[in-house]
């Protein structure tokens, strides 16, 4: 029996869960979802499992990662689940490993393939993705969680059972919560919800010259991000950093201009639809994994976009 | 405040990363090594609160001999003691290393008090596990808040705050706590060279943990494929613009 | 009677001067003798001809035709007119007396009358200069001051000339009149009268109470420099320019341990003597590349400001064991400006008194990166590279050699025997496209003339220039050990590097460290070849303008050499600001790696090279490389920028285009 923590948003499981579904199935027996908090119950009644657990609790309006834990380790332990699986997302990992700590079972984050057997055979992400590790897991229970788009999310089945239910959560478990919120603070298109997103390197030079990169990112409604050496360098805050300690973003377009290209950098995009690079450099690492390039200064190429983009505007 | 902050030293791996024969790890001849970026933040906040609240903050590590490059870097950013948990070079698994560490917290709680805050990375750059700070949380019953980038101590609570959706949650934790961090945390400072000279001198509190069987046994590393697309070529300089706007509208993220 | 009154007043007058001087000057001699120590004494000859050369010759002065004989004619008559100073204290005494035989000799008095006009020639051209010509130079210069001590001059001459002419009016002179036509004409005019007599005597007073005056100004006014100059002159640097005096941290007290210059209390004495010997000329702020561009350094204004502090401060550190002098940056110095020097050497080859501007900066550098850590963040990132992953660019040192592709390179390895050449290629020509260019190039022509070399490849760290250059001496002092370790233990005995910075810190710096090697800059090599024949490239028509770069020519005196290979190649062009007086490409002092506030200096030297006429812009440098050519870019001209290998393989390909290399 697997039991799948799908994650949801405005009544529907997210894509991320639905791959982490996906991945879960390919262990083969039934497979149960848990779905945890407000529209959780709207969110089940979509999903393709025979039975959709749906925890519901008046301390789970704000998240509460020990809560989750406490519910994980209760659906668990009633169905007899032989592996939980979750996607790999901040949220979710956190109360998969508090669940695994609880459980005395280890848990393999960040899986991008499973053999079922004893022991589980699987292949999970090492460096953000730029390595991949191939490892046999010891377990009980395994406690998995699945590398965001890296499995191909099925297409959905029919939905099964829905079983809300009350669970037994301790103040223990209430003590790690979000008491507070604090708006963003600018307006404008978020970086892993922007459509395009524009990044620039050491390239750049300095922090005015992001003027272009702005101007195009505005141009496209998109957002602008930044490499990590140039957050070090002070030029733009970590909030605008891509990459394996920044964020990990899968925009439809992205545009690296001034980025050379390092694994930890890459990490952050490889999601990305579609990459174009702008280098003056033809044998940077980033030409590898781009779709497209230009050869040219960032600072010539972008104004000349921007440029060509006003003139052909109908 | 007596603060604990707990490193992993990994290699500076570039544009490529190249496996050793045996594919049991990252051929690491010519590579520098660092902290892992997340923890590098861990050990200047650290010693921000201590500067700001008074009192002694430690680092630890599991580690090769050579990891105590890493713990005399963090000696000379201004932490007072290090704690280096010896190993082969072999890396641990999380439990494992969860567990070791856990030993030295205890060992090191009963010999001079526990610490108020303990300071993890989120994750390390190189295995990406995200759970060894919760486990030893989880073991020694504090609370824990992840994903941190922003920490303040006031009153005997930690307030620690995790970016979601262009904003920020905000966790309160009674101490003694646990944070785990993120790059973003703040700006690690360049240490000073008589920091580092001091930190050159200052003993290490070296022990060698017993090794329990690993439960996530590594069979091999694998570079993933596909690391060479063919990229097209739009055209060289401001000459590639029409070319560019043509994709662009292709695509559809132009007007 | 008048004798032995005369004699009481002068001991008197003279005695208070003389002690009021003395007293100043033994304080700034004990300011001195508190600075930290600097290795001055080797190569006594080579200061001795500087000596000569720069203070009796006036050299660098000179450079500057106007205003250097104005200031030659000032000078050359203090040291000519001297001896009337004891001349006039003997005469004030006793109007009968004079030094012993030089007081009775024509010549002597046609010297000084000749040498009075000259001063007064010079002090009026200088009047000139500063009142109508007003150069730039002189802008943040104290010039009421220099307004008195011209005046000062010009009564000291004056008086001096009056009392000759005073005395031979009432035929005191003893030597013959006519040896000294001014004077004596001056003479005719006083004729004699019941005045001559008075007048002789007040003007030989007038004259010493003036000289006495200006005796006890001096060690209050940028006038010192008198005495301070040729001082200076004689223990400035003789030898290797570009090398730096290494800090020891062996040092076993870390209290006493100098960090480089955080308070007047770090500066080494000759720093010391730098501030004292500044006479707020400008030469130095003209042909700063910073200051020609908008920024706030101006070396001229550094030098006061560090000498305004020490002045202020000296004393208290000399009276009372526990002072505590104040940060240097940002009172006395401001970060800014402390940053924006690309530590060209400009200023010190301009320098007429021999101050080092460079080493001020980096010693503020010093302090400010290994203590205070306080610098532009972007640099920092920098600083980490290079400390970490052994190179500025933080590319990963397994990929150094990959620029070789294609091309056949002995990559050395640990155990093989030693190279008759090694071949330093530089982080820049590993790690950047446009460096890289030159690297193949020269590879490519060392091949076709059959030269046997060697590179290190990922062995080869950076040298630690930029660290160093920051002011992180700690990093470059580990990896200056790390190489020369490496060179040593490979037996390397020559060495050719394309980069200057590299060539100067392994020729000059790594000695330092036991690492000698005889080094030489790829295009001192590739000429060589050419001129044995074993290159022969194609004669061209393009017209080639060559630009210096500060570490090879004005560092090191690499001048002749890729001159003549443009010269073999083209038809060369020289802009105004070459050779020791080349204009920095901008990159220079870790700027390669920092914003730049202000317009940039790579623009003013493209547009320089540009306005040449030329086609091609010939360079020998990474940095140059690709500062000038985004130069070019940012100024929106067409100028090809490229290194003499790169243009020299071009040329050899179109002599022989069917020969051994491809294109």
């Amino acid at each position: 029996m697997n039991l799948v923590v799908l994650e949801h948003v405005d009544g529907a499981p997210t894509e991320v869960s639905m791959q982490a579904l996906t991945l879960a199935q390919g262990l083969g027996g039934a497979t149960h979802a848990l779905l945890i908090g407000p529209g959780a119950r709207e969110a089940a009644a979509t999903v393709p499992v025979a039975v959709a657990h749906v925890a519901e609790h008046e301390a789970l309006d704000a998240f509460a990662p020990d809560a989750w834990a406490a519910i994980v380790c209760e659906v668990s332990d009633r169905i007899g689940a032989t592996a939980v699986v979750a996607p790999g997302t901040e949220h979710a990992t956190d109360a998969l490993a508090r669940a695994a700590a609880r459980l005395g079972e280890p848990l393999a984050a960040n899986c991008v393939a499973v053999t079922p057997g004893n022991p589980l055979a699987l292949t999970r992400v090492r460096w953000g993705g730029s390595l991949l590790e191939e490892a046999l897991l010891h377990a009980g229970q395994a406690l998995l969680t699945v590398a965001p788009h890296t499995v191909f999310a099925a297409s959905p089945g029919s939905p099964g059972a829905t079983e809300p239910f009350t669970p037994e959560l301790s103040d223990a478990d209430l003590v790690v919560t979000v008491r507070d919120r604090v708006a963003p603070a600018a307006a404008g298109v978020s970086l892993p919800d922007a459509k395009v997103v524009i990044t620039g390197g050491r390239g750049v030079g300095s922090a005015e010259g992001f003027g272009p990169v702005e101007e195009l990112a505005s141009l496209l409604g998109g957002a602008v991000g930044c490499s990590r050496a140039v957050t070090m360098a002070g030029w733009r805050p970590h909030t605008d950093q891509v990459g394996q300690t920044g964020s990990k973003i899968a925009p439809e377009l992205y545009i690296a201009c001034g980025v050379s290209g390092a694994t930890q950098h890459i990490a952050g995009c490889k999601g990305a639809k579609r990459i174009l690079a702008v280098n003056t450099d033809p044998e940077a690492p980033i030409m590898s994994v781009a779709d497209y390039a230009v050869i040219g200064d960032l600072h010539e190429v972008l104004p000349a976009i921007s440029a060509e983009l006003r003139r052909t505007a109908s | 405040m007596k603060i604990l902050v707990c490193v992993k030293r990994v290699p500076l791996t570039g544009g490529r990363i190249v496996l050793t024969g045996d594919e049991q790890a990252i051929e690491t001849k010519h590579l520098g090594f660092t902290i892992s970026p997340h923890e590098e933040c861990g050990v200047e906040e650290a010693v921000r609160l201590v500067e700001q609240h008074g009192g002694e903050s430690v680092v630890l590590t599991l580690g090769p001999a050579d990891a105590a490059e890493q713990l005399r870097d963090a000696l000379a950013m201004g932490i007072d003691r290090a704690l280096h948990l010896e190993t082969d070079g072999e890396e641990w698994d999380p439990e494992a290393t969860a567990g070791a560490i856990l030993e030295a917290i205890q060992a090191d709680e009963a010999a001079s008090g526990p610490f108020d805050l303990i300071c993890f990375g989120n994750e390390s750059a190189d295995s990406g596990g995200y759970q060894v700070g919760l486990r030893c949380a989880h073991a020694l019953g504090r609370p824990c808040a992840t994903g941190i980038k922003g920490v303040s101590v006031d009153g005997g609570v930690v307030r620690a705050e995790q970016e979601r959706g262009g904003g920020r949650d905000i966790y309160e934790l009674p101490l003694p706590a646990v944070v785990t961090v993120l790059e973003g945390l703040n700006l690690p400072r360049y240490p000073s060279v008589p920091g580092r000279m001091r930190a050159g001198r200052k003993p290490l509190d070296v022990s060698i943990p017993t090794r329990p069987p690993s439960r996530l046994q590594r069979s091999r590393l694998v570079v993933p494929e596909g690391q060479s697309k063919q990229a097209e070529v739009l055209g060289r300089g401001a000459e590639a613009a029409p070319a560019v706007v043509e994709l662009l509208r292709r695509i559809g993220v132009a007007r | 009677m008048l004798t032995v009154l005369s004699a009481l007043a002068l001991l008197l007058v003279a005695g208070l001067a003389g002690g009021l001087f003395a007293r100043r000057a033994l304080l700034l001699t004990r300011i001195v003798r508190l600075g930290k120590p600097t290795p001055r004494l080797g190569e006594l000859p080579r200061r001795v001809r500087n000596e000569a050369v720069d203070v009796l010759g006036q050299r660098k002065l000179l450079r500057r035709l106007i205003p250097g004989l104005a200031h030659a004619f000032v000078f050359w008559g203090f040291v000519v007119l001297f001896p009337t100073i004891v001349m006039a204290l003997i005469g004030a005494v006793d109007r009968e007396s004079t030094i012993p035989w030089l007081g009775h000799q024509g010549w002597f008095a046609f010297l000084v009358d000749l040498f009075v006009v000259l001063v007064l020639i010079g002090v009026a051209t200088a009047f000139w200069i500063r009142k109508v010509q007003r150069p730039e130079r002189f802008r943040g210069s104290h010039l009421g001051e220099a307004d008195l001590i011209l005046a000062l001059i010009t009564l000291i001459v004056t008086t001096l000339v009056l009392w000759h002419a005073a005395r031979i009016a009432v035929g005191l002179n003893e030597w013959p009149a006519g040896w000294s036509p001014v004077a004596n004409a001056i003479a005719q005019v006083f004729g004699e009268g019941t005045w001559a007599e008075a007048r002789e005597r007040i003007l030989v007073w007038a004259h010493l109470l003036i000289v006495l005056g200006f005796l006890v100004y001096l060690p209050y006014s940028k006038h010192l420099h008198i005495a301070t100059a040729a001082i200076n002159v004689f223990f400035g640097r003789t030898r290797a320019r570009g090398r730096l005096e290494p800090l020891d941290f062996t040092v076993e007290d870390e209290a006493a341990m100098r960090f480089g210059a955080g308070t007047v209390a770090d500066l080494t004495w000759k720093q010391m003597i730098d501030t004292m010997s500044c006479t707020e000329c400008g030469r130095c702020q003209d042909v700063c590349p910073a200051y020609a561009t908008g920024k706030e350094l101006s070396p001229k204004l550094l030098i006061m400001g560090l000498r305004d502090q020490l002045f202020a401060e000296g004393p208290k550190l000399v009276g009372d064991a526990g002072f505590q002098p104040s940060a240097l940056v940002p009172n006395a110095v401001s970060d800014d400006v402390v940053w924006d020097c690309v530590t060209c050497g400009a200023c010190v080859h301009e320098c007429p008194v021999a101050i080092e501007h460079v080493d001020h900066i980096v010693d503020l550098r010093r302090q400010l990166v290994m203590v205070d850590s306080r610098f532009p963040s972007e640099a920092g990132q920098m600083l980490r590279d290079v400390e970490r992953s052994a190179n500025p660019w933080g590319k990963p040192q397994v990929e150094r050699a990959d620029w070789t592709e294609g091309l056949e390179v002995w990559v050395l390895q640990p155990d093989e025997p030693a190279p008759e050449l090694l071949y330093w290629v530089g982080c820049a020509a590993s790690f950047d496209e446009r460096a890289r260019a030159t690297a193949r190039a020269t590879t490519k022509l060392l091949q076709a003339a059959g030269v046997d070399f060697a590179i290190l490849g990922p062995r080869e760290s950076c040298t630690g220039d930029p660290a160093r250059r920051m002011g992180d001496e700690y990093t470059y002092q580990a990896y200056a050990q790390q190489n020369v370790a490496t060179l040593n233990d490979a037996a390397v005995t020559k060495i050719v590097a394309s980069c200057p910075h590299c060539f100067n810190t392994i020729a000059n710096e790594y000695p330092d460290f036991g690492g000698r090697y005889e080094v030489v800059h790829h295009t001192e090599l590739l000429a060589e070849l050419v001129r044995d024949g074993r290159l022969q490239p194609a004669a061209g028509e393009e017209e080639i303008t060559y630009h210096d770069s500060c570490y090879l020519a004005r560092h090191n005196d690499v001048l002749a050499a890729p001159r003549e290979l443009v010269s073999r190649i083209g038809k060369p062009l020289e802009m105004a600001r070459s050779g020791k007086r080349t204009f920095c490409c901008g990159a220079g002092g870790s700027h390669m790696w920092m914003e730049e506030r202000g317009s940039a200096i790579n623009e003013e030297r493209a547009r320089e090279a540009a306005g040449t006429g030329a086609t091609t812009l010939a360079v020998a440098c990474p940095f140059c490389t690709m500062m000038l050519d985004d130069g070019m870019k940012q100024v929106g001209e067409t100028m090809r920028v490229a290194d003499v290998a790169t243009l020299l393989a071009e040329a050899l390909d179109a002599r022989a285009p069917s020969g051994a290399t491809s294109g």
